[in-house]
């Protein structure tokens, strides 16, 4: 994470009297995955609009490996590569077929289907009309049309939204080839565990302003409580015992817990992004 | 504008593009309505000029008639019968060989009088006379003037059903393909978002209206040859009937970007089409009923499309003669690519409207 892949600076855009983005500020190091969350209609998706050059900012730019997006459009665009939240493949065609057209759009020479087919696990069905696949496959298929011409920065709206555990994890483990590749990963979901998981930092979006960005250690620290729980037996059975970690006494109480308890169990337990996140802006990912 | 990328699009549209009901209608009802028109009105299998002869002399000119391979001779006994079936339209032209007709043209002189339908194809009126014309010149073995007295029996200014025909037949096929199909092709990629996908590509909404816009041309020129050659009416200037047929279909094009980047669903495409058939084909029901004013057809664009077009099938006329109407129509495809460029540099700046 050296150089700085895209700088946004005071983007805004409103739908008629709606602020859609109210001039949001980041940036984002070579290599880094970002990870956009937000609840529906917070400005995620206007946001990737305008970053892909769908959208002319109102206000502000957006500056794209050393390009504005609004005035070199085309030019940064053979740069990104973009898998939206909603399968748009071709269905009539067949995977082969839907990845040869977008690599002559994006003038890529040599290109080669069937490995960018077995990268995402759909080898031995490219030559399957995109209407006879699951769920999943699209979705991994779309995943594939993003990087038909090995971006540097790759836009992912929700890429695991809906899918079952293995198509997600096979969808995880290729934002995390391609970040080693050396790209900028722009990633909005609602699933704050992946986010976790995958992002070096997470912006938290609420009415088109970010309220918080960071990585999700740092958040954690900052907003978060840490604590130990237990479960120790009683007369009335199984009780829970809860002993935070950022006071001076921990050792000390937990010390005590077993001295005069029956612990049963115990653990550690640290706040989750999505309670950072209902703290940080008052709502919940997914009301 | 990449001319890769636009060949990269046709493609995909022509070998996987949608063929649904827009993209069969368009190739196979103006072909329908043409093989139709031609059976019940036009002379599909019969394209012979029909001539009768009533020869008072018994000429041997009748025998090189006969002869003729571009015609067809019927020989009448009574000069009323050959009226008659001129009158009836089972005629183009019934002639009348005088007694002296053989002296006629011994002394230079040849004369002869001629029943004419009022609604005979012009090809057919001019074929007859030059027949006659040849005849004569193989018996005198010189070039003598051949005055033909025509007596129209008809009306003459009416014109045969499937020459009237012709205009609609011609406009709905450049229209079905050159409009419909990339309105169509559109709306589809709207609604199923891959408009959106082709967008964050390096190729241009203008690469894509462009893609779009051949095809539909090219398949519009096409239907359009096709039903004139179905109608056997290419006049004595293809190239120029070619031309025009170009410039409508580049303007129906036109209308179908604009359309296609509008409407948000084939339903509402097809409501246009009921509802702006009327202004699309305004000019062929003019031509069709001579009743109707025809400064009605002018207030139309299309017009300027049909009436070229008719004027050099129909009516035999050569391209010198309606160059005003090809200007105007080639202002009128003009100041419509004008409107087009407008929508795309709109398209590229706002969202695409997407149906969700």
């Amino acid at each position: 994470m050296t150089d700085k892949s895209i700088i946004v600076e005071n983007l805004t855009y409103n739908y008629g009297t709606l602020v859609a983005v109210d001039h949001i500020s980041f940036e984002m190091g070579t290599g880094e995955i970002l990870g956009f969350l937000g609840p529906n209609g917070a400005g995620k998706t206007t946001t990737v609009k305008m970053l892909t050059g769908q959208l002319l900012p109102q206000d502000g730019r957006a500056i794209l490996l050393g390009k504005d997006i609004a005035r070199e459009t085309q030019a940064a665009r053979k740069h990104i590569g973009v898998c939206f939240e909603q399968t748009n493949l071709y269905e009539q065609m067949t995977a082969l077929d839907n990845l040869q057209l977008f690599a002559e759009l994006f003038g890529v020479k040599e290109f080669d289907g069937y490995a960018l087919l077995k990268r995402v696990g759909l080898e031995g069905r490219e030559r399957d009309k995109v209407s006879n696949y699951s769920k999943g496959m699209k979705q991994r298929l779309m995943v594939a049309r993003s990087l038909v011409n090995r971006p540097e920065i790759i836009f992912m709206d929700e890429p695991t939204a809906g899918l079952d555990p293995v198509s997600s994890e096979a969808i995880g483990n290729i934002i995390l080839e391609e970040r080693d590749r050396g790209a900028t990963i722009f990633l909005t979901t609602h699933d704050m565990w992946e986010a976790d998981k995958l992002c070096h930092r997470v912006a938290f979006v609420e009415q088109g302003k970010i309220a918080a960005i960071d990585t999700p250690r740092n958040l954690k620290q900052l907003y978060g409580k840490r604590s130990l729980i237990a479960e120790v037996m009683s007369g009335a059975g199984l009780e829970k015992r809860e002993i935070s970690m950022d006071t001076p006494d921990t050792a000390r109480s937990v010390e005590k817990l077993f001295e005069k308890e029956k612990v049963v169990t115990i653990h550690s337990e640290e706040a989750t992004l999505e309670d950072i996140f209902i703290k940080v802006t008052g709502r919940r990912l997914t009301e | 504008m990449s001319l890769k990328r636009v060949w990269a699009l046709i493609k995909t549209e022509v070998f996987h593009g949608p063929k649904d009901v827009v993209f069969v209608m368009a190739v196979v009802m103006p072909v329908l309505l043409a093989l139709f028109v031609n059976l019940a009105f036009g002379e599909i299998f019969t394209d012979r000029a029909k001539l009768g002869i009533y020869d008072e002399g018994n000429s041997p000119i009748v025998s090189r008639l006969q002869s003729v391979e571009s015609i067809d001779i019927e020989i009448y006994y009574v000069e009323a019968d050959l009226r008659a079936a001129t009158a009836s339209g089972a005629l183009d032209m019934g002639v009348v060989l005088p007694a002296d007709f053989d002296n006629g043209l011994a002394t230079g002189t040849v004369r002869l009088k001629a029943y004419v339908w009022g609604e005979s194809l012009a090809r057919n009126r001019s074929v007859i006379p030059i027949a006659i014309a040849d005849a004569v010149r193989g018996m005198t073995g010189s070039e003598l003037p051949v005055n033909i007295e025509t007596v129209a029996l008809g009306d003459e200014s009416s014109l045969p059903w499937s020459d009237r025909f012709l205009p609609l037949i011609v406009i709905m096929a450049v229209f079905l393909g050159g409009m419909m199909l990339p309105a169509s092709s559109l709306i589809h990629e709207k609604q199923r978002r891959t408009l959106e996908a082709l967008n964050v590509t390096p190729a241009t909404i203008g690469d894509i209206f462009i893609a779009k816009g051949i095809i539909g041309a090219v398949l519009a020129i096409v239907m359009g040859v096709l039903t004139l050659a179905i109608s056997t009416s290419f006049g004595s200037s293809p190239l120029a009937l070619v031309l025009v047929l170009a410039l409508g279909a580049i303007m129906a094009v036109e209308i179908g970007l604009i359309l296609g980047a509008y409407i948000g669903d084939i339903n509402t495409l097809f409501a246009f089409w009921k509802f702006g058939g009327l202004l699309l084909f305004g000019p062929a029901i003019v031509f069709m009923f001579p009743q109707i004013p025809s400064w009605v057809g002018y207030i139309f664009p299309t017009f300027y499309v049909i009436r070229p077009v008719t004027d050099m099938t129909v009516m035999g006329l050569g391209f010198g003669q309606v160059a005003l109407y090809v200007w105007i129509l080639v202002a009128i495809v003009a100041v419509m690519g004008l409107a087009v460029t407008s929508v795309v540099r709109r398209l590229s700046t706002q969202a695409l409207r997407l149906n969700s």
